[in-house]
C-alpha cells in the first residue's frame, strides 16, 4: 500500500469507529479529538485487521508509548507493512 | 448524626412506559408490558418460556460517543435515567463532582450480551480470535458497568456501591444510598439498577422450572402474582433511578420532595440459596419498621416482590401477615404488569409506588382473577381505586437468601 492509501484507510477508520472527521495529520488526537488509550487499543485491533497479521505486544507497546498523531499513525503502519519475517 | 433522606427525583424505563404519563396510564388502564419473547438465534428456541417484559418505548440515547464508547445495553438504559433524574433535580457540575454526591447503582452482571459477544470469541474458529475481543468489552460488560459509566457521563466523584444481588440489586442501591445520607457519609446518592434483555436469565429461571409457561399465546395474562392459576414468573427488562439527598439541603434549595425514605430492612435468610423463607423475611419487615421507628399499622400500602412462583408468593404472604396481623395493609404484586424486571425490579417498582402516592390512588395485581386460599390471608387490593397512601413498603428478595424491605412516606 502507499502512504496515501493507507492514510485514506486510517481517516476512514477514524471517521467510522471514532466518529473523528477529517483531523490534521499533525494534531495531537487525545488534545484534539478526545482519542484516549482505549481507542489507540482498538485502532491498533483495526491496523492488524488493515493489514492481516497479529501485531506482537512489543509492537503495540512501542505505539502506545510514542503516537500522538496521524502523521506518526502513518509512519508506523508504514514501518509495520513489510511482510515480517 | 441521623439524618432525613428525601427522593427529590425519579425516572424508569419500564415494560410498561418510559415517561410518568405512560406509566401512569398503564397502570390506571392494567396494561400489561408482557410480550412474546423474540427470536435470539441461540436460546429461545430452547426456552419453555415464551414471553418477557419488554421495553417497547422508543428511546434516543444521544450520548457522545466518548461515552458510548464504554457501554452495553444495560449502559445506555442506566445512564438515560439517571440523565433524566439529574435533569429533573437541575443538579448542577458542582453538585455532581462535590464528592458530597455518590452512586448506588447495579445489575444483575453487568451486559449479557457484550458477554455472549466474548464467549463466542472463544469458540471462533478464527486464527484471530484474541484481537477480536474489543479492549472496551470488560467495560461493556463487568458487573459494576452501569455505576461507572454513570460517574463518567456526569462527573460524579463520591462513592461508588454497586450492588449485584440478582432481584435486590436495586432494593439495595436504594437502602444503601439511604444510610450514606441517614449517616453523614454522602449528602446525596443517585441509587438505582437496570437490566437488559437477556434470554439467558430467562433459560436460568426456565431450567429451574420457576418461568410461566402455560401463557405463552396470551402474555398479557402472565404473571399471575397470588392467582391460583399462576405458573411462575416472567422475566424482564428495565431501569429505575432515583435521587436521595439529605433533606436539609434538599429544602434549602427547594427541591421537590416525591416522598421520604423512612426505613430500610435487609438481612439473608442463611441457609438456601434458592427457597424463600418466611422466618427470613419477617424478620427484615420487623427491621425495616424498627429502623422507620413505625407501627405495623402505620403502612397503607405493599408493593410486594410477588413473583408469581407456586412457593414465592405464599410465604411472602405468610411473612406480611406475621407481621402485619389481621388487617395487613393493601397489597399489591407490580410485576403482574411488567414481568420480573431483575435487577431494576426494587429500582422500579419504588418509582411506580412514588407515581401512585404522588396521584393518590393504588393499582391492584393484573391477573389476579382467583385468590390463591394460601395467599388470601393478606387483603389485595381489589381494585383501582382512590386512596390516599401516607406510608408504603417495597419488599424484594433475591437468589442468595437476600431480603429487602423499603418504607417510604409521603411528606
Amino acid at each position: 500500500m502507499t502512504r496515501d492509501e493507507i492514510r485514506d484507510r486510517v481517516l476512514t477508520i477514524f471517521a467510522e469507529e471514532f466518529e473523528i472527521v477529517g483531523p490534521g495529520l499533525d494534531d495531537d488526537l487525545r488534545e484534539a479529538h478526545g482519542f484516549d488509550s482505549i481507542d489507540a487499543i482498538e485502532l491498533l485491533r483495526e491496523i492488524e485487521d488493515m493489514l492481516g497479521f497479529e501485531l506482537s505486544q512489543e509492537q503495540k507497546k512501542r505505539a502506545m508509548d510514542n503516537i500522538r498523531t496521524l502523521n506518526q499513525i502513518l509512519d508506523y503502519i508504514a514501518g509495520l507493512a513489510p511482510e515480517p519475517a | 448524626m441521623e439524618r432525613r433522606v428525601v427522593i427529590t427525583a425519579a425516572s424508569a424505563i419500564s415494560p410498561i412506559g418510559h415517561t410518568r404519563d405512560e406509566i401512569l396510564h398503564s397502570l390506571q388502564n392494567g396494561v400489561s408490558g408482557v410480550q412474546p419473547l423474540r427470536d435470539d438465534g441461540l436460546l429461545s428456541d430452547h426456552i419453555h418460556s415464551q414471553v418477557f417484559g419488554t421495553v417497547s418505548a422508543d428511546i434516543p440515547f444521544d450520548f457522545e460517543r466518548k461515552y458510548r464508547k464504554t457501554m452495553g445495553p444495560v449502559a445506555f438504559y442506566a445512564c438515560q435515567v439517571v440523565k433524566e433524574v439529574v435533569e429533573q433535580a437541575g443538579l448542577s457540575p458542582e453538585q455532581l463532582g462535590s464528592g458530597r454526591l455518590g452512586v448506588a447503582f447495579g445489575s444483575t452482571h453487568g451486559s449479557p450480551t457484550v458477554q455472549r459477544g466474548i464467549y463466542e470469541t472463544f469458540f471462533s474458529k478464527s486464527g484471530k480470535r484474541f484481537a477480536s475481543i474489543g479492549a472496551v468489552d470488560y467495560l461493556k460488560s463487568m458487573v459494576h458497568t452501569t455505576a461507572v459509566n454513570i460517574t463518567k457521563m456526569f462527573g460524579i466523584t463520591g462513592r461508588v456501591i454497586s450492588s449485584s444481588t440478582a432481584c435486590t440489586t436495586s432494593s439495595q442501591s436504594i437502602g444503601f444510598g439511604y444510610e450514606m445520607i441517614r449517616y453523614g457519609m454522602q449528602d446525596a446518592m443517585i441509587c438505582g439498577g437496570a437490566d437488559e434483555y437477556d434470554t439467558t436469565t430467562v433459560a436460568v429461571f426456565d431450567n429451574l422450572l420457576a418461568c410461566s409457561t402455560a401463557f405463552n399465546d396470551t402474555p398479557s395474562k402472565t404473571p399471575r402474582p397470588f392467582d391460583a392459576d399462576r405458573d411462575g414468573l416472567v422475566v424482564g427488562e428495565g431501569a429505575g433511578a432515583v435521587l436521595l439527598e439529605d433533606y436539609e439541603s434538599a429544602r434549602h434549595r427547594g427541591a421537590d420532595i416525591l416522598g421520604e425514605v423512612v426505613g430500610f430492612g435487609c438481612n439473608n435468610n442463611g441457609g438456601d440459596l434458592i427457597f424463600p423463607n418466611v422466618d427470613g423475611i419477617t424478620a427484615t419487615l420487623k427491621i425495616a419498621l424498627a429502623d422507620a421507628r413505625l407501627d405495623p399499622g402505620d403502612v397503607d400500602f405493599i408493593s410486594a416482590h410477588a413473583t408469581a412462583t407456586k412457593m414465592g408468593d405464599v410465604i411472602e404472604s405468610q411473612a406480611i401477615r406475621n407481621v402485619f396481623g389481621e388487617t395487613t395493609p393493601m397489597v399489591s404484586g407490580l410485576k403482574s404488569y411488567m414481568g420480573h424486571t431483575m435487577g431494576s425490579c426494587g429500582a422500579i417498582e419504588t418509582i411506580l409506588s412514588l407515581y401512585m402516592m404522588a396521584e393518590g390512588f393504588v393499582a391492584p395485581t393484573l391477573n389476579l382473577d382467583s385468590i390463591d386460599p394460601r395467599c388470601a390471608m393478606i387483603r389485595h387490593t381489589p381494585g383501582l381505586a382512590d386512596y390516599p397512601l401516607k406510608v408504603v413498603g417495597v419488599q424484594n428478595f433475591a437468589f442468595g437468601g437476600v431480603n429487602t424491605c423499603l418504607l417510604i412516606r409521603k411528606m
